[in-house]
């Protein structure tokens, strides 16, 4: 029962992946070396930058897509199967989606060519993680309600979508300023999934109809498939409750988080381009890649499809040829005509391609601005890169998700007060909320830059009741252009 | 100026975040949550043409024990809290016919048993509804059946073939259960 309790509570508590994955607080908050993992072609002020390793960069999501834990779980006398009916059989669609995200660096670190000056190298390695499962709104009515009244009524099992994974990444990236207009980037990245699983793009339906002889018929058409690797081991590990089970486990995330997992490989590419002394449109693509899994695979299927009216005696044809074993012969029929099946075939699966895109706007009176001299190419140098005392302006992002993408608008107003503390606040409007207002705090004192980066702050009066709530937070040492 | 203004907005916020804080929540109300589907499907089907049932002569025409184990499968007898099992029956032959269905255990012994008299065509169709559970019979009688006995007899003349097109003697059958699944 605890377990049951658990996983509601972290369904309930978890967050929608397309959450997880918009970070419009840090995005093109280049005064954090974090924006580069977001925009590899971010204006890049540092000479060299490292994250204070562990320290440098963690990030936690939760939110709920249509209800929230105070629904359910607020203390106002409702007969609870009552509110869970109301607030969730009767309420969420299948598009609504739970599920949790965050993300730990483990260290990242640039630095400036000496030899090319406009080139900055960037590196580091991350581990993240994620669950989602789309609300199976039919299956769930059918294990609420049952078939009885409903008769006539598809259950659709394309209404089953969930995924989750843990994998690290090990990443190499290049910033270019190639002109005064233009700076470009690159990153490479070498995934080892930890585990993975996956079961999206299902079809099929159960329904129950008059039947053409007997009074019903009740038909399945199945093509439902659920991909797993890395699973089984870490099952297995924790089914044999031996005295090392958590070493074990330990042992075997830890080989699989260096590279000893199931490996792929993406890219990120990115870009800031000034429109003129004030204005800039960035953009980046993020996570244009792949795994391969090969290892520890046992994928699930259920494919086919059967109709049934029951045990039928016709006579005369019956009368000599009719087994005794009638219900088992029923039964075998059915798991012949649609066979529950284990394989453990290698797949491919692709990363959920990101796509941020925004545009700036710079204005107040700037300090210690350098004139423009048009003397060539040279590394952006911290004050012109600070050049802004206010910045407004507004930021798309959109993931590709199983049901097709996912888009949230964020407009932004930023603030810088000195060399020293830099504000960002944001107003966001997805399909979750539209009342998503953040603020992000960079500090830097010396070398030493802390941020701090937290969502949706209005659900802070009442958390339960929020759908949304993330915090971003890290620690770095930099050594700015020019210094 | 307007940086004191803007910093009065960010103390606003960092006060409101501070000063956040959260309903009480009961999470044992989890243990109320009652899921108790009704779940529907045919049993068997059950028809024999008048031909057949001229050939065997008056008595029995069919008799037929055979295994059938929907009731006692673990999901449904550990979780079935009601239910009822409906029967409808068709004669368009020329027969008086008897019908019966017997609920027999895994010796033998009968746990329930249905008996219909038919009449012969034209007669309306006969449905009968049996309940299982409080309200009506034992569900132990479900959660213990493993054979059916089919028996059909002739009541009537071997000879006589009705005019209607097929005529036959057809008995179809369905359950509804409620069941507790937490």
């Amino acid at each position: 029962m605890k377990n049951v309790k658990l996983v509601l509570f972290v369904i309930l508590m978890g967050m929608a992946v397309s959450h997880a994955q918009n970070k419009q607080l840090l995005y093109d908050f280049y005064e954090i070396p974090q924006s580069l993992i977001l925009n590899p072609g971010v204006k890049t002020p540092y000479k060299w930058h490292t994250g204070i390793p562990v320290l440098s960069g963690f990030s936690f999501q939760v939110g709920t897509s249509g209800v929230t834990v105070n629904d359910l779980f607020a203390e106002d006398g409702i007969d609870f199967t009552t509110k869970f009916r109301d607030k969730v059989i009767n309420s969420l669609s299948q598009n609504d989606d739970f599920g949790y995200s965050g993300q730990l660096e483990i260290f990242n670190a640039g630095f400036r060519s000496v030899k090319n000056p406009k080139d900055y190298y960037s590196f580091g390695a991350y581990g993240e993680g994620f669950a989602s499962i789309f609300w199976p709104k039919d299956l769930a009515i059918l294990a609420f309600e049952g078939n009885a009244n409903n008769l006539n009524r598809r259950f659709d099992f394309n209404d089953l979508s969930t995924q989750g994974e843990a994998v690290s990444v090990l990443h190499f990236g290049i910033n270019r300023k190639v002109n005064d207009k233009w700076t470009i980037g690159a990153r490479a990245k070498i995934y080892s999934s930890v585990y993975e699983f996956k079961s999206t793009s299902n079809s099929g339906y159960f329904v129950t109809t008059q039947g053409e002889d007997n009074i019903l018929r009740n038909t399945v058409v199945a093509d439902v498939t659920m991909r797993t690797s890395g699973v089984e081991e870490i099952l297995d590990i924790i089914d044999d409750d031996t005295g090392s089970t958590q070493a074990d486990l330990a042992k075997l995330l830890l080989s699989r988080s260096l590279f000893g997992g199931n490996l792929g490989l993406g890219f990120d590419l990115g870009f800031t381009h000034k429109l003129n002394e004030n204005s800039f449109l960035t953009a980046s693509l993020l996570d244009l890649g792949f795994i391969y899994h090969t290892k520890d695979i046992k994928n699930y299927t259920l494919n086919g499809a059967a109709s049934n009216e029951g045990i039928e005696i016709r006579l005369p044809e019956d009368l000599t040829n009719l087994s005794n074993d009638i219900w088992q012969d029923l039964v075998d029929d059915f798991e012949r005509l649609i066979p529950f099946e284990t394989n453990d075939e290698s797949y491919i699966s692709l990363r959920p391609i990101k796509l941020n895109v925004s545009y700036r706007y710079n204005f107040g009176q700037q300090r210690d601005k350098p004139e423009n001299c048009d003397c060539g190419i040279k590394p952006v140098n911290r004050t012109e890169n600070f050049d802004y005392k206010n910045a407004l302006g507004a930021h798309l992002f959109v993931i590709n998700r199983p049901r097709g993408p996912q888009a949230a608008l964020t407009a932004f107003y930023q603030k810088r007060l000195g060399k020293v503390l830099a504000l960002k606040t944001t107003y966001t409007a997805d399909k979750y909320t539209l009342t998503n207002i953040g603020l992000g705090l960079n500090l830097q004192v010396g070398p030493i830059n802390f941020y701090i980066l937290g969502d949706n702050l209005l659900g802070y009066q009442n958390i339960p009741a929020s759908n949304y709530a993330s915090l971003q937070f890290g620690f770095n040492i930099i050594s700015w252009n020019g210094n | 100026m307007k940086n004191l203004v803007f910093c009065v907005f960010l103390i606003a916020i960092i006060l409101g975040v501070l000063s956040s804080c959260a309903d009480d929540q009961n999470f044992e109300q989890f243990d109320d949550l009652s899921v108790e589907p009704t779940v529907a499907s045919s049993i068997f089907y059950f028809e024999s043409d008048e031909a057949t049932i001229n050939f065997a002569g008056s008595g029995a025409f069919y008799s037929e024990v055979f295994t059938f184990e929907a009731f006692n499968e673990a999901f449904v007898s550990e979780n079935v809290l009601d239910g009822v099992i409906t029967y409808e029956v068709e004669n368009t032959t020329t027969k008086e016919l008897n019908i019966t269905i017997d609920f027999l255990d895994a010796d033998g012994n009968v746990l329930d048993s249905e008996f219909f008299a038919i009449q012969p065509a034209p007669a309306a169709i006969l449905e009968r509804q049996i309940a299982y559970g409080d309200t009506g019979r034992s569900l132990d009688i479900l959660r213990n059946t493993t054979n059916i006995r089919v028996r059909g007899d002739n009541v009537g003349d071997a000879t006589s073939t009705s005019s209607l097109s097929e005529p036959k003697i057809i008995l179809r059958s369905s359950a509804e259960f409620r069941l507790k699944l937490r």
